[in-house]
């Protein structure tokens, strides 16, 4: 019998060790196949519309694709040598030398490997067909796109395939050859002794882990200030090292604690899980820590990229209320593909398109206000504010919906403050000085949004009578915070009627709909073109998510897979005792619960209160999608626990 | 005991049993018939050489395996009869269990060991803490308790097992080699001990084993060769050296095993 003939019958004989590693294998190569593929394609979705610069965009995302994927095969591959140790033992035991060993696994690995590179390559050439069309579902491309098939990735697929088979390889090697023959033996036996932790100084790390994490919990809500970067910083160490704190000695204190209160009446569920996960718990808290904080990492940016996307229309028109906007008088010229106010009027006649017009005053004031009204972050503005006054009839007018404020009284607009809007205390005194006399007004309401587009500062809605009176005794010379040219400001405003025909709107005014200088003024123009940022983002971030999921959902499984086949004896020796699979399992699933459960517990919230800091960004409320984004990932998740759970029934009940 | 129509009563009365293994074509019967009657508070040797069927007819009358034929009387219980389920709470509060390689769960103390088989038990926590002190008073392992299994000899750890399978004052224990990963001292001392449970709390002891100074501590003894019963033994009031010299005969006959003991 060649070497050759035994690593035929030894891979015939081992399936069902062999799937699991094969698995991790095929699903890497698909993963980034479509990756490679997407982004060798890009061309056909940057012709179709050229600011986009998709090719940067996947090819950092496929270095972080090569990065997870690499770590989750060697992993795996880990994990399937120490399940084949005594395998790898028995070889030596009856003769063959190590050199043979090593060859045998080698060609094993290189037939693996080659397999696993054509059945992925195939099913990515599938799969990226349809990764393409969620991808151009995304951002809101809905001509079809043909994939064509890309050599190029091909190969780069097939190089960095090579690169990883020719790691695990080594792998296997260092295994064979840096390893007693007693300690392949012993290799499924392994396990620590829970230990009686030192009271006192595991007492107080306990209580630091905790204490850790929610200093840095606390932190992440106050670290708006000139600190920011090391308040970050900061967050992520504590609860980092929190985390690790919190896997690698509260939990074993808090077991240990519980178990001793037992005095040994343990019961079979805490026999199953408790002492099950004590024996094994040093072993475990690197990977739980990881993936724990991983799991954040990934939740956090999966909430914030779909909550961008979730919330593009709605953000869009915070910022843009009218759908066209045009600056009369001084401000910008026109570029070469922009038409007037004047033309765009007579074509969206021309064209049959309804729409209100009017043209909005914007008044600049300044003036102070009461102290204390602001969160910290905007304490420069208590000293001089400016902001512009806005007629609320004229608003009206031309088609938005504002109510009218009282007189002497002004509901305050700003959508990048949108954010702290809850912060900030309403009514407040604000006192007008640039005026003839000094006057005041109450800020009743602080309201959605902007009420012009592309306006920066605040501005205030006020009563015809009130602004009209302003009108007629501002003194602009007694603003100098703002340069002459933008104290006043007429902006022309045009809203249509119908919006199905807004994106034809858009091409009258802009013909190329490319310039930089609608995109803040042109409502569609500028929904169209984040939505296609936020399509891209949310893409990636989902597609990265993905390849997360699955391999930390994977390695648990893997893991556990292992701990079952080490505890069947034990599943055998209960059942003889008289004890029915479903007591046994009962005690499993709670086991299954705190291995699959808490690193998504401490995972969610800690990606919690990441969104929470970072809600700045966003002028909505972002509960919505950010829940749904975490759901999601919860979900899939736990598909894994299920099936861990599957798999320890199969254990359990063939036990015996 | 408030019968006093009869002195013992029968706890285990097994009739007619059949076992056989393999597909239609390839049948193999491992039992071929055995009739066995155990009294409360016997202590029962079952011998025989390798492939006698001894194994099996300890599963089969300890329910861990089915019969294919016959019928197996526990106490009042007609096990042969019982769904999986049933036999299992019968066996987890019916019977005990020691085993030749201990099965203890490594992760478990001695004394979180001993106390398994009670936690689902109607046995509260005061009277189950009574039951563990006087068991391991008994078989000397009181000190061991707070002991995890890799820290313990194998005589210690067979006593833990032992604990274990007395602990719900089972009706019946079944033994399968209780001595077979000892050395002769620590065997002898676990005998003893058994022999000494047997007695003091009138437990009633079915053990497996081929080896015949370990079956001597018995108060009865059945020879198995080729699924059937060859032929049986009682110690009575002999000693138990001259019980020993017994079996060695009958085992002599029987062939097999007895030159190892020479």
């Amino acid at each position: 019998m060649t070497l050759f003939d035994l690593v035929i019958r030894s891979m015939r004989k081992n399936l069902k060790h062999y799937y699991l590693y094969f698995f991790a294998l095929i699903f890497s190569v698909v993963l980034y196949f479509v990756f490679a593929t997407l982004q060798y394609d890009s061309a056909v979705i940057e012709q179709a519309s050229s600011s986009m610069k998709m090719d940067s965009a996947f090819k950092v995302a496929g270095i972080l694709v090569l990065f997870i994927a690499g770590i989750f095969v060697i992993y795996a591959n880990s994990i399937f040598l120490r399940r084949r140790s005594s395998e790898i033992g028995l070889y030596q035991l009856i003769g063959l030398t190590k050199g043979a060993v090593a060859r045998l696994l080698f060609i094993e690995n290189t037939l693996l490997g080659a397999g696993a590179l054509v059945i992925g390559i195939g099913v990515g050439m599938l799969l990226s067909r349809v990764f393409l069309l969620i991808l151009m579902k995304l951002v809101g491309f809905n001509d079809i796109v043909e994939l064509s098939f890309s050599m190029g990735a091909v190969l780069q697929t097939a190089l960095v395939f090579v690169v990883i088979i020719a790691l695990t390889s080594i792998q296997m090697v260092f295994k064979v050859y840096r390893n007693t023959l007693l300690s392949l033996f012993n290799a499924d036996k392994q396990g620590e002794q829970p230990k009686k932790p030192k009271s006192g100084l595991s007492a107080i790390l306990a209580l630091l882990g905790i204490g850790l994490i929610v200093f840095g919990y606390w932190l992440s809500a106050h670290m708006l200030n000139e600190l920011l970067f090391f308040n970050m910083l900061g967050v992520l160490f504590s609860t980092i090292l929190g985390t690790y704190l919190l896997f690698r000695v509260t939990i074993s204190w808090v077991f240990y604690q519980v178990r001793k209160s037992k005095q040994g009446h343990l019961g079979l569920s805490n026999s199953l899980s408790l002492a099950s996960l004590m024996h094994r718990l040093k072993g475990n808290a690197n990977s739980l820590t990881i993936i724990t904080v991983l799991s954040a990492m990934t939740l956090a940016m999966l909430a914030g990229s779909y909550s961008l996307y979730y919330s593009t229309e709605k953000e869009t028109r915070y910022m843009i209320p009218f759908d066209f906007a045009f600056e009369e008088g001084v401000a910008t010229s026109l570029s070469d593909n922009e038409i007037s106010a004047v033309d765009f009027e007579v074509e969206l006649e021309e064209n049959g398109i309804d729409y209100t017009t009017g043209t909005i005053e914007l008044l600049g004031v300044e003036g102070t206000h009461e102290k204390g009204i602001f969160p910290a972050i905007f304490d420069m503005r208590e000293e001089i504010f400016n902001a512009y006054f806005v007629n609320a009839k004229q608003l009206q007018k031309a088609g938005l919906e504002v109510e009218t404020p009282k007189d002497g009284s002004v509901i305050f607009h700003n959508a990048s403050m949108m954010a702290m809007a809850k912060d900030i205390k309403i009514p407040f005194k604000m006192y007008i000085t640039s005026g003839e006399t000094e006057s005041v007004f109450t800020a009743v309401k602080y309201g959605e949004g902007d009420v012009v587009n592309a306006v920066w500062g605040s501005q205030l809605v006020v009563s015809d009578a009130d602004f009209e009176k302003y009108k007629r005794t501002m003194k602009p010379e007694k603003i100098v915070e703002m340069t002459p040219e933008s104290i006043v400001r007429n902006v022309r405003v045009f809203n249509i009627a119908d919006k199905d025909q807004l994106a034809i709107a858009s091409t009258i005014r802009n013909s190329n709909q490319d310039t930089e200088s609608s995109y803040g003024t042109d409502y569609y123009l500028t929904y169209v073109k984040s939505m296609q940022v936020n399509g891209l983002l949310i893409f990636i971030a989902g597609f990265l998510g993905l390849v997360f999921l699955i391999s930390t959902g994977s390695i648990l499984y893997f893991k556990q897979m292992t701990e079952a086949e080490q505890e069947k004896q034990s599943y055998t020796t209960l059942r003889q005792l008289g004890f029915t699979v479903k007591d046994i399992m009962r005690g499993i699933i709670r086991k299954q619960a705190f291995v699959f459960g808490l690193p998504l517990l401490i995972g969610l919230l800690h990606s919690v209160f990441a969104i929470k800091a970072a809600s700045f960004l966003f002028m909505s409320d972002i509960t919505v999608p950010a829940s749904i984004a975490m759901g999601i990932y919860a979900l899939i998740y736990l598909v894994f626990a299920f099936l861990t759970v599957g798999y320890y029934r199969k254990t359990v009940k063939a036990a015996l | 005991m408030n019968e006093t129509h009869t002195i013992k009563k029968t706890v285990l009365h097994a009739q007619n049993i059949r076992k056989s293994y393999g597909s239609r074509s390839n049948v193999q019967q491992v039992l071929k018939g055995i009739e066995l009657r155990v009294n409360e508070g016997e202590f029962v040797g079952i011998m025989g050489s390798s492939g006698a069927g001894k194994t099996t007819l300890l599963n089969v009358l300890a329910t861990i395996d089915r019969t294919t034929e016959g019928s197996i009387l526990i106490g009042n219980s007609d096990i042969s009869k019982m769904k999986d389920r049933e036999l299992s709470a019968f066996r987890r509060e019916k019977l005990g269990f020691i085993f030749q390689d201990y099965n203890l769960l490594d992760t478990l103390t001695v004394k979180e060991n001993i106390l398994l088989p009670v936690s689902l038990g109607k046995m509260n926590k005061k009277e189950a803490e009574a039951e563990f002190r006087a068991i391991a008073d008994i078989l000397g392992i009181k000190d061991l308790a707070h002991k995890y299994p890799h820290e313990i000899s194998g005589g210690q750890k067979q006593r833990t097992s032992a604990a274990r399978a007395l602990i719900n004052r089972p009706s019946m224990v079944f033994a399968d080699e209780p001595t077979g990963a000892l050395d002769s001292k620590s065997a002898s001392s676990l005998l003893g001990t058994l022999e000494d449970v047997n007695k003091k709390r009138d437990v009633t002891i079915m053990m497996v084993t081929h080896d015949p100074l370990a079956s001597s501590y018995c108060s009865r003894v059945v020879f198995l060769k080729d699924g059937t019963i060859y032929s049986e033994l009682y110690r009575g009031d002999k000693t138990r050296q001259a019980f020993f010299q017994e079996i060695l005969k009958v085992q002599g006959v029987l062939g097999g095993d007895s030159i190892d003991t020479i």
